[in-house]
């Protein structure tokens, strides 16, 4: 079993990975972004459709998020490009979260064209910082890890999730940091949850995250299950949500809930964290990534290839056909609990030695792949 | 003033540019949709939408989809699917085939993985790009084209625009209020114009589109005029209304004859889908 190692950063956090971001403050840069970072190898952008009106109500959360993204220990350093100089207050809050960031904007150097190639000496400083970082071993206690699933199925709840629950409850004993999200997902699971809470206050707040989200929806006139479970679902044999919820919030193990943070927060000392996420892989990924996660374990039952830019996306079928037909998409197939051929516990330990071999450097399948999905969450109350 | 050149599309539609479309139906597909069309010279698509849609935003999101995907810029497309999206990829190539667009399916589960579903897209997709390349665009009547206009707050000047426009017997169409830039792009695209003129806010930046060639027209702004050379059309000190709109016109006809505008140029491909409830 590999031993875990990361990078110790100046401000004291640890990343598994050492990228170089070019981020574009706002949809207007994606092309610069995007052009700096085709130069530059070792570098990987990003591009979203943040348009940046100032007065777009999600604008706070928008700029949460894509500093909390840019602040994950994965990133050595960040490249922040900008349209004019409104965007330095991304910038400047990157900064005060003690990460190496450098920024250009469009307006100082005549477009786009004048930006890629001004980008070029900024970005080989960036990387030969990110160079110099060293590998060593990692106290466990400084790792936090996504739990997240993705294209459920009936299995979800029998085989993946329970793993990696196990999986999650031994990394929270060691002193890890373990997050389940998607609260659309927990929907019928949130007093078994809360009844796990450390503190009445957190058990109160895990109630009510998921109250505010179906009053939310009903508000809009939504009904939720015309969302959930989503149509690849039902071709996986799952009927509720509640169903769907029930096997969702096993991927968080026994651990007590130390924890819920907002989209894209930051969690406290170490235990086991919800975070208020929607349903959506990538939003939740993105929010996940954004809160300091330096890796997600995703199960899946449908098969999804889903990764992120700058963490590792560790993948874990909940069955062996999907596995097999989807070969190099899926990192472990905890569908041979079903023959038995491997015990739950087992295929628990298989994970956590997954987590901490994928960390200690070992490419995951999405990784190999080249998958680097982006989205940002939006409260939804934009236009009115 | 030079002709337009495009391509009939059968019907009075005729296209100004001649895309093959590799449109992911959910962000899950766009990793492998734009591999597709990088192997085969298409328009690969990137957004971040297509799951966990509810109602009016689910439709909202399909009708523009399937809208830009017939636009007549679009030649043929290629949609790619994961499979256990809210957004199907199968319904929305169905719908984009019922209006008569040539159009296939690869999906990325029922292909049997990335590996599986690149060999397929790559396959589908350049013997669609070779079909594409076999027409000849031929000159057509400006009366043909149809222009939407993205010029929020623009006043004296946007009435300027539209007036050149009718006075050349071009048909614009407008985005629906309030929707403006990148968002407004697709709904005009959607909505079947073949080439937009679009004036940012004098603080943002201009942005292309995946499927429409797009105008941009500067403001006399600080930003606007720094950045002038990712503008077609920057107004000069003092100038007329009247005379900006003929130079609007003039850059337009020639993006429709070919010439490719500042966005083409430098790979500026946006899009940006208008939501209208948040993802669950």
């Amino acid at each position: 079993m590999s031993e875990l190692t990361g990078y110790r950063r100046e401000n004291g956090r640890w990343g598994v990975r050492n990228h170089v971001l070019v981020l574009p403050a706002r949809a207007g840069a994606n092309v610069a972004a995007a052009g700096i970072a085709a130069g530059a190898a070792g570098a990987v952008a990003v591009r979203h459709e943040w348009v940046g009106h100032p007065d777009d109500p999600d604008a706070a959360l928008v700029r949460r998020t894509l500093a909390g993204f840019a602040c994950n220990p994965n990133v050595a350093a960040v490249l922040v490009v900008g349209v004019g100089p409104a965007d330095a207050a991304l910038t400047a809050e990157i900064a005060a979260r003690g990460q190496r960031v450098e920024f250009l904007t469009l307006a100082e150097h005549r477009g786009s064209a004048g930006t890629i190639a001004a980008g070029q000496g900024l970005i080989s400083s960036l990387l030969t910082t990110a160079a110099v970082a060293v590998r060593e071993p990692m106290p466990i206690s400084e790792l936090v890890v996504g739990l997240e699933c993705g294209g459920s199925d009936a299995l979800s709840g029998i085989t993946a999730n329970p793993a990696l629950g196990i999986a999650s409850d031994r990394l929270v004993a060691e002193g890890a940091t373990t997050m389940l999200s998607e609260v659309p997902e927990l929907v019928g699971a949130e007093r078994i949850l809360a009844a796990r809470a450390v503190s009445a206050e957190v058990g109160e707040r895990m109630v009510r995250v998921v109250e505010d989200f179906e009053r939310e929806v009903e508000a809009l006139g939504i009904d939720i299950r015309g969302a959930q479970p989503t149509p690849g679902n039902i071709e996986g044999g799952l009927t509720t949500i509640e169903e769907k919820s029930l096997g969702a919030a096993k991927k968080a193990g026994n651990a007590p809930l130390t924890g819920v943070i907002d989209f894209a927060a930051q969690p406290g000392p170490h235990g086991l964290y919800v975070m208020d996420t929607p349903g959506h892989d990538i939003e939740q990924m993105v929010g996940l990534v954004a809160g300091g996660c330096q890796i997600v374990a995703f199960t899946t039952g449908r098969g999804t290839p889903t990764g992120s830019p700058i963490a590792p996306c560790l993948k874990i079928s909940t069955n062996s056909r999907i596995f097999a037909r989807m070969a190099g998409d899926i990192d472990l197939d905890a569908g041979r609990i079903v023959d038995g051929s491997v015990t739950l516990a087992e295929m628990g330990e298989e994970i956590y030695d997954g987590i901490v071999a994928a960390c200690a450097g070992e490419p995951t399948a999405s990784e190999r792949r080249g998958n680097s999905e982006f989205a940002i969450r939006r409260a939804g109350q934009h236009h009115g | 003033m030079k002709a337009p050149r495009g391509y009939g599309r059968g019907g009075a539609a005729v296209g100004v540019r001649n895309h093959l479309l590799v449109l992911p139906s959910v962000v899950c597909s766009t990793h492998v949709a734009g591999q597709i069309a990088a192997a085969a010279d298409g328009v690969g698509v990137v957004h971040q939408h297509g799951c966990l849609q509810v109602g009016d935003d689910l439709r909202h999101s399909e009708r523009l989809l399937t809208g830009v995907a017939t636009n007549p810029n679009v030649g043929a497309v290629l949609v790619v699917s994961l499979g256990c999206e809210t957004l199907r990829g199968a319904g929305l190539a169905k719908r984009i085939g019922e209006r008569g667009q040539i159009v296939e399916l690869v999906g990325i589960q029922a292909d049997g993985g990335t590996a599986a579903a690149l060999e397929h897209g790559r396959e589908a997709a350049a013997r669609m790009s070779a079909e594409l390349l076999r027409r000849e665009p031929a000159e057509f009547a400006r009366e043909e084209l149809t222009v939407g206009l993205d010029l929020p707050g623009s006043g004296a000047e946007a009435k300027a625009i539209e007036a050149a426009f009718d006075a050349a017997g071009i048909a614009t169409i407008q985005p629906p209020a309030g929707i403006e830039g990148p968002e407004a792009h697709v709904e005009l695209a959607a909505a079947g114009a073949v080439i937009v003129v679009s004036r940012p806010p004098a603080e943002e930046a201009p942005m292309g589109f995946a499927v429409a060639p797009v105008i941009a027209v500067g403001h006399r702004s600080e930003l606007h005029e720094a950045i002038a050379e990712d503008f077609d059309v920057s107004p000069a000190a003092g100038e007329e209304p009247g005379a900006l709109a003929q130079r609007v016109l003039e850059a337009t006809l020639a993006g429709a004859a070919g010439e490719l505008t500042a966005a083409e140029s430098r790979g500026s491909r946006e899009f940006v889908l208008r939501r209208l409830a948040v993802t669950m």
